[in-house]
This record gives C-alpha cells, structure tokens and sequence, in this order.
C-alpha cells in the first residue's frame, strides 16, 4: 500500500513538473497532498496527515490558482 | 543542442549523488535509533503538560519557542503580502465582483453564454462568473468546516490536532465562507479588518500569557496555572486556542488577499 501511494506520488509529482497547462499541475499538486495525506495516515501520524491535508490539498492550491488568475495559465517558456 | 545544457546534466548529477552520499548511510548503518528524548516524553509528558496526545505536548509545551518562532513567520508573512498587494494597488475584496451595470448588453450575454451552470440572473449580479454547484456547495459546507476545525483545535491535547491543525482547516472554512453564497448569507468572519482583530487580539493573548510564568517563578512561557491545578492542559489551552486564532485569521486572510478583485 505504501509502495503504490509513493509511486502515485512519484508519478505526479513528475507530471507537475512537466506539464505546461500550470492549472493541471496544481491540481496534481493538490492530489499529492492528498495521497500523503493518506501515507501519513497510514504510518500513524494523524497529527501531520491533517496539517498536510489541509494546507497541501486546501490553502496552496488556493494561493496558487490566485497567482494564476493574475497572471497567465500557460507555461509559455521554452 | 544548446551550450550549457551538458553543465546542466553535470550538476544535477552531482546534487543526486550528493544527496544519495547523505540519506544512503542513515538507511545503511544500523546504528540504535536516539531514543532518550523519545523516552522521557512518553514517560513525563502526560504528568509534566497535562496532554494525552504527546505531538502535542511537545510543540506546545517543551519546544513552544520553535512554535512562537513559526508564528512570527507566518505573521510577517502575512504582513509582506499585505503590503506588496496594497503597493500594486488591488483592493482586498469579498470575492470576485463585477461590476454588470457599466457593461453593455452584449458585454452581459457574453458572460451568460460562458456561464451556462449559474444561479439565476437576479441573484448573481455580484460574481456572475461563479457557478451555482460551487457556491452552494461552499456556503453549505463552510460553517461545518469552521466548527470541525474548532473541535480539532480546542481538542488537540487528547485527540490528534492542535493549534496549527485547526487553525488551518478554520483557514480553509473561511475560504468556503468566501467563495460560497454571499448574497443571502454575510458573515463577517470573511471581511478582511475583522480578520485583521482577531489575529491581533490573539497574538497579544498569546504574548501577555507568554509572561505569566515570570510571576509564579516558572519562566518566560512557563505554565503558570499549574499551581492551580484546575485543569491540566489549561495553559497548553491557552497557546492552542491563541495560535490556532492567529493560523486560521492569518492564512484564512492570504486566501481571501488571493480570490480578491483583479489587480486594478
């Protein structure tokens, strides 16, 4: 179990960096913080589960997606 | 092939070799673990803090200076923010307003056809853009997530939670609270100057508390209630509610900062 959740988060978090539509990768941003969320879950730390779940998955994409709204969604740098 | 990129290849090479040459021993050795801090937590916490949940007893109770320390972070980021967004002179507004009665009618259409999932025209002359899944959805969820975020701060010493925990799922109800329906429903917990008293109000209570101790001869941040014995974690509840305040005002004021009106 926690094998497949760190290769999600693997995979993600390569698909976050890659990606140019930058509204997608905070999405998958969100989703890694939800699946660690889960990790930290399963390894007995509640405590840090929900700070994670709450900040990672809840105010950074929040934060984020205002940043885009004042600027530009697309990555347009080569 | 451009010039630099073999540079590029070389240095991330060695960062990961670096960092391998850094984590691969503390995997590899088996040396014992340090435990004696560990130990004497699980054994003096519980009597010495007065909180059953020992992640809390320590951040809270032996190590409140590294907490104090991120709170101040967090507020002079807070501050910064405020400042570059007054000085490129964007209003912190309650959500995205548009202002339909200087717009033309085309102009409007426009924003219908791009809206097809609204609310209604005459209840969304304020954020026309929103869909109506999100505000009721929003406005329905958010108070439930600022009582659960209560319970988890106010519960922290016997529960998993705290004063950050909590404070920041406060943070994200007051994000519902500002995206769900405000043309029935105002609260006041989305206006940016009360947010602004309430995290002031709670750092000057977590101050003043900080110096309680100095007058039952405790220290500086020492538990002064403890020779009353009312209540174990009544000091620990004091820091817990005050930094949960001041997390949930501060962060829940970043966000609105960010769904505020366009930089005009």
């Amino acid at each position: 179990m926690t094998i497949l959740l760190l290769a999600l988060v693997l995979g993600l978090a390569v698909y976050t960096v890659s990606t140019k539509d930058l509204l997608h990768g905070i999405i998958a941003l969100s989703a890694i913080s939800l699946l660690s969320a889960l990790l930290f879950y399963l390894l007995d730390a509640p405590d840090v589960a929900i700070t994670e779940a709450a900040v990672g998955a809840g105010v950074s994409a929040v934060i984020f997606i205002g940043v885009i709204r004042y600027t530009e969604r697309r990555d347009t740098s080569e | 092939m451009k010039p630099g990129t073999r540079w590029t290849q070389f240095w991330t090479v060695l960062s990961f070799a670096a960092l391998a040459a850094v984590l691969v021993p503390v995997f590899v050795i088996d040396a014992p673990w340090p435990a004696a801090a560990r130990d004497y937590v699980e054994a003096q916490g519980v009597r010495e803090i007065g909180s059953y949940n020992l992640v809390s007893a320590v951040y809270l109770g032996y190590r409140i200076f590294d907490t104090v320390g991120e709170i101040i972070v967090l507020i002079a980021s807070v501050i910064g923010t405020v400042a570059v967004f007054s000085a490129a002179g964007a209003v912190l507004a309650e959500g995205y307003e548009i202002d339909l009665r200087n717009m033309s009618d085309r102009e409007k259409q426009e924003i219908m056809d791009d809206s097809s999932f609204t609310l209604p025209g005459e209840k969304r002359h304020t954020h026309a853009l929103r869909t109506h899944l999100l505000e009721v959805v929003t406005g329905v969820l958010g108070p439930v997530v600022v009582l659960f975020g209560f319970y988890i701060m106010v519960y922290g010493h016997s529960s998993p939670g705290g004063g950050f925990q909590g404070g920041v799922i406060i943070a994200s109800g007051i994000v519902f609270l500002a995206l769900g329906n405000r043309m029935e429903s105002s609260t006041m917990l989305t206006r940016p100057p009360v947010l602004e008293r309430i995290e002031s109000a709670a750092f000057l209570v977590l101050a003043l508390a900080s110096f309680g101790g100095m007058f039952t001869g405790t220290g500086f941040f020492g538990d002064f209630l403890k020779e009353f014995a009312l209540y174990p974690a009544g000091f620990m509840m004091i820091m817990k509610v005050s930094i949960g305040l001041i997390v949930g005002a501060g962060i829940g004021y970043l966000c609105i900062a960010m769904v505020g009106r366009e930089i005009t």
